[in-house]
């Protein structure tokens, strides 16, 4: 059960990694527990250093853990191989980075498709489900434009709609608005809460930003690799 | 259509355009397959007109035996020719060494002696023939290459005198026999080094008396039907001719000549394949770039739920496909240029060295070309493995890249 009650979709239970730094060892994450219900927003701010990406690429399963456990919607993530984290992340977890990450030669609604074909659903309810996600997030007259034609704000938008495509239970973001003026990251961060709140998806939001961190349902500091 | 074909043509083909890096290596992987098509075919036609030429001189088969054939074994030997479906023609020669000279200038010549009217059957020689007449042949006359006629200075009409090895068999045996004085009745030029250079054809009368061969011929050249495999009915003839003689195809007879210019096709074809080596190298380098440029790009594929495999396949597939299209286009490109080469040769002969002295000097006016179809395959197999191992190693590359890591770089 998360700290809200309901129904825990991510659990991470005595989280460690350590890092070698020269002579010695630095320990990014000492013993960190978490968990996320279903539909919920929790934000996890931090200082540079604290071990916030470490958190998040180990919950995303993109990194292992050297302790603990990880549960995704119950099944433990940590015994899994890395081909069947990379099965199961396409469909459980949705993932916004503050880079966008967009595949230059497509236009956006094929980057928001991408995520539907890399787990080999692609039809014509997911090429609506593409389109209606666009519109949503306020580019619906620019799907056929290349991300080169878009603005930051514009590319993160596309990037929201991409991590939205597979209807994941999770959507990871890490310092969404990093690359954005101020405006724009608060309408980036309000556009992605509401979307996640319209499809009942719960969401992990990573930044540095107070004014944003307020804004998801709970939130939580990293300090030295533990939650305070 | 499966995501890694999908991003590989889009990454060859961004929004519909073809990119930069698709036509620079599509271009060298087609230029590779167009110059080894191009230099194998014509390498092909040089080592092809030389072997027609041979046919043309020696026909398809040459029959022989240890011994001077007599007359019992010729007619056996005709029997087992004529009763042989493939067989078209055959005509009995003689033939050795002899030495001629004519004003003080000396050579010692190959020579074969036949029957023209029996030979003009099986070797089409009136065609080589530059000056003076096949007609003309008779008992006391010959024909000399055209090198050999320049190297002692003859010409049609000279008188030269011809020295044979029975002349020497006749003074241990204390007779004299004085050389035979003929008339130089034409000459012939094949167009072949070894032939051109010493050669004198006469009448099988004549070569009998220079040999003292009576009415020994020393075998049988035999023209084959067109269509008719000559190995096939070669080793046939073998088992029917009378013991102690043997029936040779031409490639046999000539086995180091062809033994020179498979070699040569082997070199040629081998030293051609650095050309495709050095385009599958760029392929391998720009989409070891491309791996590199989008490292952040193939993490987001990882992160996404890409397979590792899969986006080594899409690398991979980029190789193939840049292969597949620079192998059609050469191909195209290169059947092109050998079908105008003539119309090329003579652009550059005109615009470099004048067409006169092209052809004065090369002595031929059209480039020979023999394309053939084991080397069209050997060609696209090599250019299409070589194209898909250069994605090989970026794509190995790009599978190794960890998610998180490749996130993580700058």
């Amino acid at each position: 059960m998360s700290e809200s009650g309901s129904t825990s979709i991510l659990q991470a239970v005595g989280l460690r990694k350590n890092y070698p730094s020269g002579d010695r060892t630095l320990e990014v994450l000492q013993g960190v527990d978490f968990s996320v219900a279903s539909g919920e927003s929790v934000s996890i701010r931090g200082e540079s250093g604290s071990g916030k990406s470490t958190l998040l690429n180990i919950l995303a399963g993109l990194d292992r853990p050297d302790a603990g456990e990880l549960l995704w919607n119950g099944e433990a993530a940590h015994r899994l191989s890395l081909s069947e984290l990379t099965q199961r992340r396409g469909l459980f977890l949705g993932m916004v980075f503050q880079s966008y990450y967009l595949i230059p030669e497509i236009d956006a609604i094929a980057n928001v498709l991408m995520s539907a074909r890399l787990v080999g659903r692609i039809g014509k309810a997911e090429r609506e489900r593409a389109s209606a996600l666009l519109s949503r997030v306020g580019l619906g007259e620019r799907g056929h434009h290349l991300p080169s034609h878009l603005s930051g704000g514009e590319r993160q938008r596309v990037a929201v709609a991409r991590a939205l495509m597979n209807r994941p239970k999770l959507i990871l973001a890490d310092e969404p608005t990093g690359n954005l003026d101020e405006r724009t990251g608060d309408e980036v961060i309000q556009l992605l809460l509401e979307v996640c709140a319209e499809e009942k998806t719960a969401i992990v939001l990573v930044t540095h930003n107070p004014v944003h961190a307020k804004k998801t349902a709970r939130q939580l500091f990293l300090q030295n690799g533990k939650f305070v | 259509m499966p995501w890694p074909l999908y991003l590989a043509l889009k990454q060859l083909f961004p929004s519909g355009r073809i990119s930069l890096f698709t036509i620079i290596a599509t271009t060298g992987i087609m230029l590779g397959v167009t110059i080894m098509l191009m230099v194998t075919s014509i390498m092909g036609g040089f080592g092809y007109q030389i072997g027609r030429m041979i046919v043309d001189t020696q026909g398809d088969i040459q029959v022989t035996a240890s011994t001077p054939i007599d007359g019992n074994k010729a007619a056996q030997i005709e029997k087992v020719l004529a009763s042989t479906p493939e067989v078209l023609a055959s005509a009995p020669y003689a033939a050795g060494k002899v030495m001629i000279e004519y004003h003080k200038h000396a050579d010692i010549p190959n020579i074969q002696g036949f029957s023209v009217e029996q030979m003009k059957k099986v070797l089409p020689l009136e065609r080589y023939i530059i000056a003076g007449s096949l007609e003309d042949l008779d008992d006391d006359s010959v024909i000399l290459s055209s090198i050999l006629a320049r190297s002692i200075g003859a010409d049609v009409g000279s008188m030269i005198s011809v020295y044979s090895p029975l002349m020497m068999e006749r003074i241990t045996q204390n007779e004299i026999l004085y050389p035979r004085e003929v008339r130089v009745a034409g000459i012939f030029q094949i167009g072949h080094q070894q032939l051109d250079s010493s050669t004198v054809l006469c009448s099988l009368r004549l070569m009998q008396d220079l040999y003292g061969l009576n009415h020994q011929v020393h075998g049988y050249n035999v023209r084959l039907k067109p269509g008719a495999d000559v190995d096939v009915v070669a080793a046939r003839l073998e088992q029917t001719l009378p013991p102690g003689v043997r029936a040779a195809t031409w490639r046999e007879t000539n086995a180091e000549f062809q033994s020179i210019v498979t070699f040569e096709a082997n070199m040629i074809f081998f030293l051609m394949t650095f050309i495709i080596l050095v385009a599958a190298f760029s392929i391998t380098s720009s989409l070891l770039m491309s791996v590199i440029r989008k490292t952040r790009e193939i993490g987001l594929l990882g992160a996404m739920g890409g397979r590792a495999k899969d986006v080594a396949l899409c690398f991979c597939v980029q190789g193939l496909f840049l292969g597949t299209a620079g192998t059609a286009l050469g191909l195209a490109l290169g059947f092109t240029m050998l079908h105008f080469r003539d119309n090329i040769v003579h652009f550059i002969a005109r615009i470099s060295v004048g067409e006169e002295t092209f052809v004065k000097f090369y002595q031929f006016s059209s480039l020979p070309e023999h394309t053939v179809a084991k080397n069209v395959v050997t060609i696209i197999v090599f250019s299409l493995v070589a194209s898909t191992l250069a994605g090989l190693i970026p794509a190995w590359r790009a599978a190794r890249l960890k998610p998180v890591e490749a996130l993580r770089s700058e």
